[in-house]
């Protein structure tokens, strides 16, 4: 079943509930994040020297590029180009899996220093936000590489509106978590 | 000609290294928050308006920005109280 857009949102009814949605979750949990810093403002400024900061920002990077080429591609879905859909596409894939790399590399190394989700309440928080932003990250790759597939220019913005969600959530989480 | 998007995107770009910048810098304290989810702010805008294409329903755009701009006065709220 297809749902027709509202007049004025552009896109999908139901991508545009799934957004506000996810939105709604991670700034849900972003909020109770912060509050529970108020109980340990030290401990939780000492977990979060442990992060990779640096490549948390390169990741914004990699993030809105990779957005950017989803949005191209949805105007090239458009123009009816479906050879130049999928030649944006699948470096916008392949900069989610970057993405990936670097938050893998990230929690090896917390690992590896002994620190889990119950080391610190910082942890479960950052593990649990982030682990689950990845988790978008991956189901993001597969829904652009299933819309490039078929280059229909409804699937395609469809594909594309999702991975902005994923790129609006991780520009809210980033500073949040990683720089506050 | 540049297209709108690729103009948000170098603006996400500016803003991205901006907010790593400021933290790189040493700069800390409320002027520091604020500053940071100032950006964030400028950015989730950018992706809502010209990447989810909001910027042709301005009645949508103005009310995520209102949702946006409360959750991040909270933010800030809860991040100076610390």
């Amino acid at each position: 079943m297809t749902t027709e857009a509202r007049p004025g949102l552009p896109g999908e009814l139901m991508m545009w509930v799934l957004i506000m949605s996810e939105l709604a979750v991670f700034s849900a949990g972003l909020v109770a994040f912060l509050a529970v810093r108020l109980t340990d403002p030290a401990g939780f400024a000492e977990a979060q020297t442990h992060l990779h900061r640096t490549g948390a920002a390169a990741n914004t990077l990699v993030l809105v590029t990779s957005g950017w080429l989803a949005a191209l591609a949805t105007r090239a879905a458009e123009a009816g180009r479906p050879g130049r859909v999928r030649a944006l596409l699948v470096p916008a894939i392949l900069l989610g899996g970057v993405f990936l790399v670097l938050k893998y590399s990230e929690y090896a190394d917390l690992f590896a220093q002994g620190i889990g989700t119950e080391t610190h309440a910082f942890y479960t928080f950052s593990f649990l936000l982030t682990g689950f932003h990845a988790a978008h990250v991956l189901a993001g790759m597969v829904l652009l590489a299933v819309v490039g597939w078929t280059a229909a220019p409804r699937a395609v913005e469809t594909g594309a509106a999702f991975w902005h969600m994923v790129d609006l959530v991780w520009v809210l989480l980033f500073p949040v978590v990683y720089l506050l | 000609m540049m297209s709108s998007v690729t103009r948000a995107w170098l603006w996400l770009i500016g803003l991205s290294l901006a907010s790593t910048g400021l933290a790189a810098s040493g700069f800390a304290g409320p002027a520091f928050v604020l500053a940071v989810l100032g950006l964030a702010g400028a950015k989730a805008h950018l992706i809502l308006t010209r990447y989810l294409g909001l910027s042709a329903a301005p009645a949508w755009a103005r009310g995520f920005d209102l949702v946006l701009a409360l959750l991040l006065a909270l933010f800030a709220v809860l991040a100076l109280a610390a």
